[in-house]
């Protein structure tokens, strides 16, 4: 299970990934860098763009990274069904590619934020939830654009094809105002393209992947995305 | 070849190759007060030997023209345009109308270089509009009047450079822009006599309100002139730098976390007022070159692209 960690000018979390992904049996991952274009995804079998900052941010977070010859690279494995997952920056480097819907805007406090949150699961099948449906799982954010924004047809058409896996929650699991940590709409923590292969998310599952960091439910998702590639 | 348009100081034909293209055929006549006049063995070819080697130059340095290539004289041969219905004039010296419209004495030499514009009507013997009134009454775009000025002001630059190797000075110039097929828009004139005027030494190069009986005296001097601007050096004028500037918006109804702040300061600070602020980005692009429709087309493209999200952002250009 051949999986490319992405790493582009200015990400920080790809060591963080590699780790992570090392616990997992079948995972084999491999670090590209961004600049070998298109030749270093020719193994790949699933693909994950780590946070940071690409490309210091600049502009808006992920615009620059978006643009690159090897998000044109990622478009196509995800057109081929391969499993994609964006976490933090590379959910808006996903977002400003057009492979998921929306925009990440300025956090509504206009701060950088970094805790943890508790997400709610949503109760739909998909590749990156398996046995996490409707669970409450704790994971660490840490960015300061995740105030998710799309038109009000999107909205509808993502709640309708069941494509929002997280929403940001209470520790009860209760969807609310105050859990929300950075105004996105409708509590939204991440979102699944149409396809169901690509998954965008604020939170960091890499962060969470040993008791002692305290909580392994991030690692819950790597395997399932793990899993996924077959 | 299908004769198009028979004017006073050129004839067009159809080229038979292409389409979209014509044949610019320069005539000996000169045009005085509006009226054919007379005409003069020789001046065709002077004529296509300036415009021949300035929109050449002006090519060369950028200026998107609807000129293509010089045929045998004096013929050329341009991309067929439908010309705006207004003229583009650029002044460096006060002269004749615009001295008597603003009491500014003959020969002043004006701060910056002055755009204006004349609405082509012979009717109404080509009078003065202002930008304003062409976009109120919808003969021209106000993008694309914009466009017209900045480019203009180029050519400008470009014109009084070269001239300025054989100490000679542009003191006006007037063009015409036209559309192409592609949407291109484009000088689409001649350079000569006929629309610009040059000065040496503080008067008029060749100043022939009367001509009658001096034809010879008069093909001489414009001869020498010609001859001067076809010995100056295109390679020593440096490129001017154009500037783009694009600003991109918040869209209307989304939230501005960074204004809501700079807001709440603003207040704090005393400046009760701010009822809220939006804040944006500005991107000031430099160019080595003239502006074009096509680089236009290219930013709107980037600005989609790249310099602003769609989704939540807008975005406007502006330059010149």
């Amino acid at each position: 299970m051949s999986i490319a960690v992405i790493r582009f000018p200015g990400t920080n979390n790809d060591d963080d990934v590699m780790r992570a992904l090392r616990q997992i049996p079948a995972a084999k991952p491999y670090l590209v860098p961004s600049r070998k274009g298109l030749a270093g995804l020719q193994d790949a079998e699933g693909i994950i763009i780590p946070g940071g900052f690409s490309y210091g941010d600049y502009m808006r977070a992920g615009a620059v990274a978006a643009m690159e010859v090897i998000s044109a690279g990622i478009r196509d494995l995800a057109e081929d069904g391969k499993p994609v997952l964006g976490i933090s920056n590379g959910f808006q480097i996903l977002a400003e590619a057009g492979l998921l819907p929306g925009a990440l805007l300025p956090n509504v406090s206009a701060r950088f934020i970094c805790r943890w949150v508790y997400l709610r699961v949503s109760d739909q099948p998909s590749i990156f939830t398996e046995n996490l449906e409707n669970a409450v799982i704790r994971l660490p954010i840490a960015h300061a654009e995740g105030n998710y924004f799309c038109s009000e047809d999107y909205l509808i058409a993502l709640e309708g094809e069941k494509r929002i896996p997280f929403k940001y929650c209470n520790a009860q699991g209760e969807i609310t105002e105050d859990s929300n940590p950075n105004g996105s709409i409708e509590n939204i923590a991440g979102v699944i393209n149409q396809k169901g292969n690509v998954l965008g998310m604020m939170s960091h599952p890499e962060r969470a992947t040993r008791q002692i960091l305290g909580s392994t439910d991030g690692l819950e998702i790597l395997e399932n995305f793990v899993r996924a590639i077959r | 070849m299908d004769l198009i348009h028979d004017g006073k100081t050129r004839k067009v034909h159809q080229d038979p190759e292409s389409a979209d293209r014509e044949i610019v055929e320069f005539t000996d006549s000169i045009a005085l007060d509006d009226e054919k006049a007379e005409s003069i063995t020789g001046k065709a070819e002077l004529v296509y030997r300036m415009t021949d080697f300035l929109l050449g130059y002006l090519e060369g340095k950028g200026v998107d023209t609807h000129f293509i290539r010089s045929l045998e004289s004096p013929k050329i041969l341009v991309r067929k345009v439908d010309i705006y219905p207004v003229l583009v004039v650029c002044r460096n010296i006060a002269t004749k109308s615009f001295c008597l419209r603003s009491g500014v004495d003959e020969g002043t030499v004006l701060e910056k270089p002055l755009v204006e514009f004349f609405l082509i009507s012979d009717r109404l013997h080509n009078p003065l509009i202002t930008e304003r009134a062409i976009e109120t009454i919808g003969l021209v775009k106000d993008e694309i009047l914009h466009f017209m000025r900045a480019v203009t002001l180029s050519v400008n630059y470009y014109l009084v450079e070269l001239l300025k190797q054989q100490s000679l000075v542009l003191a006006d110039f007037r063009l015409e822009f036209g559309i192409t097929k592609a949407g291109h828009i484009v000088v689409a004139d001649e350079l000569s006599l006929d629309n610009m005027s040059i000065w040496d030494k503080g008067a008029p190069y060749m100043n022939f309100d009367e001509i009658k009986g001096k034809e010879e005296e008069f093909i001489q001097a414009y001869g020498k002139l010609v001859d001067l601007i076809t010995r100056t050096k295109p390679e020593e004028v440096s490129n001017r730098n154009e500037i783009l500037q694009v600003i991109v918006k918040p869209k209307d109804g989304i939230r501005n976390p960074p204004g809501e702040v700079t807001k709440k300061m603003l207040v704090r600070m005393g400046f009760g007022d701010a009822e809220d602020v939006r804040v944006g980005k500005v991107f000031n692009i430099i160019l080595r070159r003239p502006i074009t429709s096509e680089i236009l087309h290219q930013l709107n493209i980037m600005n989609i692209k790249l310099l602003s999200n769609p989704i939540s952002e807008k975005h406007e250009v502006s330059y010149g």
